[in-house]
C-alpha cells in the first residue's frame, strides 16, 4: 500500500503581537495510505486545522516534511491538486452567488468540466437547491457544499475538516453514507473530527492528537486493544467476600457501586471458577472494552477531574519524553 | 486564462462594483441632463453679438499693450494714474497672454465643447480614479476575508498565478470600462454641443491635446487600481486602502506641508504625490518657489515658478504603485492564509 498523505515532524508556530507565541502544532507526524478512511481526532484547539492547513499551503510550516499523493507539499502541491479535495474549517462562500454557480466558478478556475456540477450537487444532496443563492442557505446546507466543492474535481483524496459540523443526524448519516461509497470506490478520505462515535462509525484507521502532537496511530481496533486493561464487570450477592477470594486468587478487584470491577484478567472463566468453588455464583460477568471516546479521553487527559471545568489547552502530559508518542502504527511497535 | 475568466465573472458580481457602475451612470445621467437643460443653440443674432463682443475685448487687449508700450518708451506723455500700467509691458501682451477672450465667453447659457471638454474629462476621470481604487481595494479585500482566496488556492495551489489573475481581472476590466465610459461621455457631449449649444473651434491640435488628457487619465487609472489593490492585499482588508489613503493625506498632504512651510523648506510641493498627479494630467504643472528669486536684481524680469513636468511625475507614480504592488506579491506569497 502506498502513502497517500505523509507528515513528518510537523512543526507550526502562530506569532502575534497580542498573544505572543502559540505552538498550534508540535512535531506531529501522520500516515495515511491509500484506500483508508483515516479518522484524524483531538479536542478543539489541539492543532487539527492547522496541520490540514499546512498540508495544503495554506500556512507555512516552521519544520516538518509533508507530501500528498507522493508529491513533496508545498512544493509540488499544483502537480496534485487537481486529484485533492479539500474542505478546511467551515468554508466561506460569496453570499451572493447561487449554489450552483459558486461551484461552476470553481469548476472553471480548476479547469474541471462544468458538467460535474451537477453531479456534485446531486451527491450531497443540493440538487434541488442549487439555484438558490448561498446566504441563504442553513449551516448545514453550506456544508454540503463545500463538501460539493471538494467533490467536483472527482477526487483521488478527500480532506474534510470536519465535515460533521452544522449538519443534522440525517445529514450525519448522510455524509458518512457518502464517505463509505468513496471509499468503496477507491478514494483514500482524511476526515478531521472531535466526534468520536462518529470516527469509530466509519473510520478504519484513527490518528489521535493532542496539543500538537500525535499521541496514538493505527487501525481503529488496534488502538482499542492497545488500551484494553482487561476490565470486567462482576456482579455477585456479596461483593466484600468475592473482593477477598479473588484477592486470595492473586487477582486484583475492586467494588464499584454494587458489583465489582475485576482487571488484569486474560481468561474470564477464571473469575467464575474462583468464585463459584466457595458457593459465589456470579450473575453478570462483562467485558470492559474500552471505546474509542475512553482512549481518547485518557490520552488527551479531557475529563480527568468533572468538577473542575476543563480548559481548552490542557491537556495530559504526554508519556514518555518529547517525540515519543505511543506509537501503535500497523508498522510501528505494540504499545 | 479560464482563472481570469472565472475572475471576471466573480468581479463584475460584487454588488459594490455594481453599485459603483450605477453611481457612475447616475452622475453621468445628471451632468449631461443638467447641460442639456441649460444650454441652447443661439440664434444668429446672439452669435453674430458675441462674435463682435469678443473681437472688441482683443482689440481692446492689444490697444493697452500698444499704449504700455508707447509709455514705456516715452513717445506718449506717462498720465496719471501711472499705476495702471504694468512696470513691464510684456505682463499684458495679448500673444503672451494665455488665453484670448473668445466668443463663446460672451454667449451665456449656451454650452460650447470646445471649451468644456477639458474640465468636463477631468471630473470623469477623478470619478474613475476613484472607482478604480475602491473596487481594487474591496475586490481583494473582501476575497481575502471571506475565504474566497482560501478556496480557489485549494484549486490553484500557485499563489503568484491567483493573485495575478486577480490583479489582471481587475486591471482590464477597470481599463474596458473607463475607455467605453469616457468615450461614451465625450461623445454625448460632443452631441450636445452640436445640438443644444456650441461645437467651438474644434482643431487638430483641440483633439490631440484632448486624447492625450484621456490617455493620461486612463493610466492614473489603472494607476489608482493597482495601488488599492495593493494596499488592500498588503494590509489584508480593504479598510487598509481607505485608511492608508486618508492618513496620507491628513498626514503629508495637510500635516508635513504645513511644517515644511513654517520650517520654510523649499519647493515642499514637489515632495507632494497631488503635485504629481497633477503634473501628471496636465502634462506640466508650475509651482512657487520663493528662493528662485531671492537674489535677483531688482528691476530684471524673474520668473519665481519651477514647473513639474509629466515625464519625472509619472516615474514617482510608477516607481510607487510599482514598488508597492511588487511588495504586495512578496507578502503574499509567504503569509499564512487563514
Ligand atoms: N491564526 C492563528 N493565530 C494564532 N493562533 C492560532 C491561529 N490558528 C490557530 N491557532 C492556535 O493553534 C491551536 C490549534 O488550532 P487549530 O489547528 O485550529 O485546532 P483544531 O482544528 O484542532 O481545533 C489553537 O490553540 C489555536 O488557538
Ligand atoms: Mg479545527
Amino acid at each position: 500500500m502506498s502513502a497517500v498523505i505523509e507528515i513528518e515532524g510537523l512543526r507550526k508556530t502562530f506569532h502575534s503581537l497580542r498573544n505572543g507565541r502559540r505552538v498550534a502544532v508540535d512535531g506531529f507526524d501522520l500516515l495515511v495510505e491509500e484506500g483508508q478512511i483515516h479518522g484524524f481526532l483531538g479536542p478543539n484547539g489541539s492543532g487539527k486545522t492547522t496541520t490540514l492547513r499546512a498540508l495544503l499551503g495554506l500556512v507555512r510550516a516552521d519544520s516538518g516534511r509533508m507530501s500528498v499523493l507522493g508529491e513533496p507539499s508545498p512544493e509540488l502541491l499544483p502537480r496534485v491538486a487537481g486529484r485533492v479535495g479539500a474542505i478546511v474549517e467551515s468554508p466561506q462562500f460569496f453570499g451572493n452567488f447561487t449554489g450552483y454557480r459558486t461551484l461552476r466558478l470553481l469548476a472553471r478556475a480548476g479547469g474541471v468540466p462544468v458538467s460535474r456540477v451537477d453531479e456534485a450537487l446531486e451527491l450531497v444532496g443540493l440538487r434541488d437547491r442549487g439555484d438558490e443563492r448561498v446566504k441563504g442557505y442553513s449551516l448545514g446546507m453550506k456544508q454540503r457544499l463545500a463538501v460539493a466543492s471538494a467533490l467536483l474535481k472527482d477526487p483521488r483524496l478527500l480532506i474534510l475538516d470536519e465535515p460533521a459540523n452544522g449538519l443534522d443526524p440525517a445529514g450525519i448519516r448522510e455524509m458518512r453514507d457518502l464517505m463509505r461509497s468513496l471509499a468503496a470506490s477507491g478514494v483514500t478520505v482524511l476526515v478531521s473530527s472531535h466526534i468520536l462515535g462518529e470516527i469509530q462509525l466509519i473510520c478504519d484507521h484513527v490518528t489521535i492528537i493532542s496539543r500538537g502532537r500525535r499521541v496514538a496511530a493505527g487501525r481503529v481496533d488496534e488502538v482499542l486493544a492497545g488500551h484494553d486493561r482487561h476490565e470486567f464487570l462482576v456482579r455477585v450477592a456479596e461483593p466484600e467476600r468475592a473482593v477477598e477470594l479473588l484477592h486470595a486468587a492473586e487477582l486484583t478487584a475492586v467494588v464499584d457501586s454494587d458489583a465489582l470491577v475485576v482487571n488484569g484478567v486474560t481468561d474470564s472463566t477464571v473469575i467464575s471458577r474462583v468464585l463459584g468453588e466457595q458457593g459465589l455464583w456470579v450473575g453478570e460477568l462483562t467485558p470492559l472494552r474500552p471505546d474509542l471516546e475512553s482512549v481518547f479521553l485518557e490520552l488527551t487527559g479531557a475529563g480527568e477531574d468533572p468538577s473542575v471545568p476543563r480548559q481548552v489547552d490542557h491537556a495530559a502530559p504526554l508519556p514518555g519524553a518529547e517525540g515519543d508518542p505511543i506509537d501503535l502504527d500497523v508498522r510501528g511497535v505494540d504499545a | 486564462m479560464n482563472l481570469v475568466r472565472a475572475e471576471l465573472e466573480r468581479l463584475s458580481a460584487r454588488r459594490f462594483v455594481q453599485l459603483m457602475v450605477v453611481l457612475l451612470v447616475l452622475a453621468f445621467g445628471v451632468t449631461a441632463a443638467t447641460t442639456l437643460a441649460g444650454s441652447h443653440k443661439p440664434s444668429a443674432d446672439e452669435l453674430a453679438s458675441a462674435r463682435a463682443q469678443a473681437t472688441e475685448a482683443r482689440r481692446g487687449m492689444e490697444m493697452a499693450f500698444q499704449e504700455c508700450l508707447a509709455r514705456q518708451n516715452g513717445t506718449l506723455p506717462p498720465r496719471e494714474p501711472e499705476s495702471y500700467y504694468p512696470r513691464d509691458c510684456s505682463e499684458i501682451d495679448p500673444v503672451r497672454s494665455e488665453r484670448l477672450p473668445i466668443t463663446a465667453d460672451y454667449l451665456p447659457g449656451v454650452f460650447s465643447f470646445a471649451e468644456q471638454a477639458r474640465p468636463l474629462l477631468y471630473f470623469l476621470i477623478a470619478f474613475l480614479v476613484l472607482f478604480g481604487f475602491l473596487v481594487g481595494a474591496s475586490y481583494i479585500g473582501a476575497d481575502l476575508n471571506s475565504g474566497g482566496v482560501v478556496n480557489l488556492l485549494l484549486w490553484r495551489p500557485r499563489r503568484l498565478t491567483v493573485l495575478g489573475a486577480k490583479l489582471g481581472a481587475l486591471l482590464g476590466s477597470v481599463l474596458a470600462l473607463s475607455v467605453l465610459a469616457s468615450l461614451f461621455y465625450l461623445a454625448t457631449f460632443w452631441v450636445i454641443g452640436q445640438t443644444a449649444g456650441l461645437a467651438g473651434r474644434l482643431s487638430g491640435d483641440f483633439w490631440r491635446s484632448l486624447g492625450a488628457v484621456h490617455g493620461r487619465g486612463m493610466v492614473l487609472v489603472l494607476l489608482a487600481s493597482a495601488l488599492g489593490f495593493a494596499i488592500a492585499t498588503l494590509g489584508r482588508h480593504t479598510s487598509a486602502a481607505l485608511g492608508a489613503v486618508a492618513a496620507y493625506a491628513v498626514v503629508w498632504e495637510l500635516g508635513a506641508r504645513l511644517v515644511l512651510e513654517i520650517v520654510d523648506a523649499r519647493r515642499p510641493d514637489q515632495l507632494m504625490l497631488s503635485s504629481h498627479i497633477g503634473a501628471w494630467l496636465t502634462g506640466e504643472t508650475r509651482f512657487w518657489d520663493s528662493q528662485l528669486c531671492a537674489d535677483s536684481r531688482p528691476g530684471v524680469y524673474c520668473e519665481s515658478f519651477y514647473s513639474l513636468t509629466w515625464g519625472p511625475a509619472l516615474l514617482v507614480l510608477l516607481v510607487i504603485t510599482g514598488g508597492l504592488t511588487a511588495a504586495a506579491f512578496v507578502v503574499f506569497r509567504r503569509r499564512d492564509l487563514i
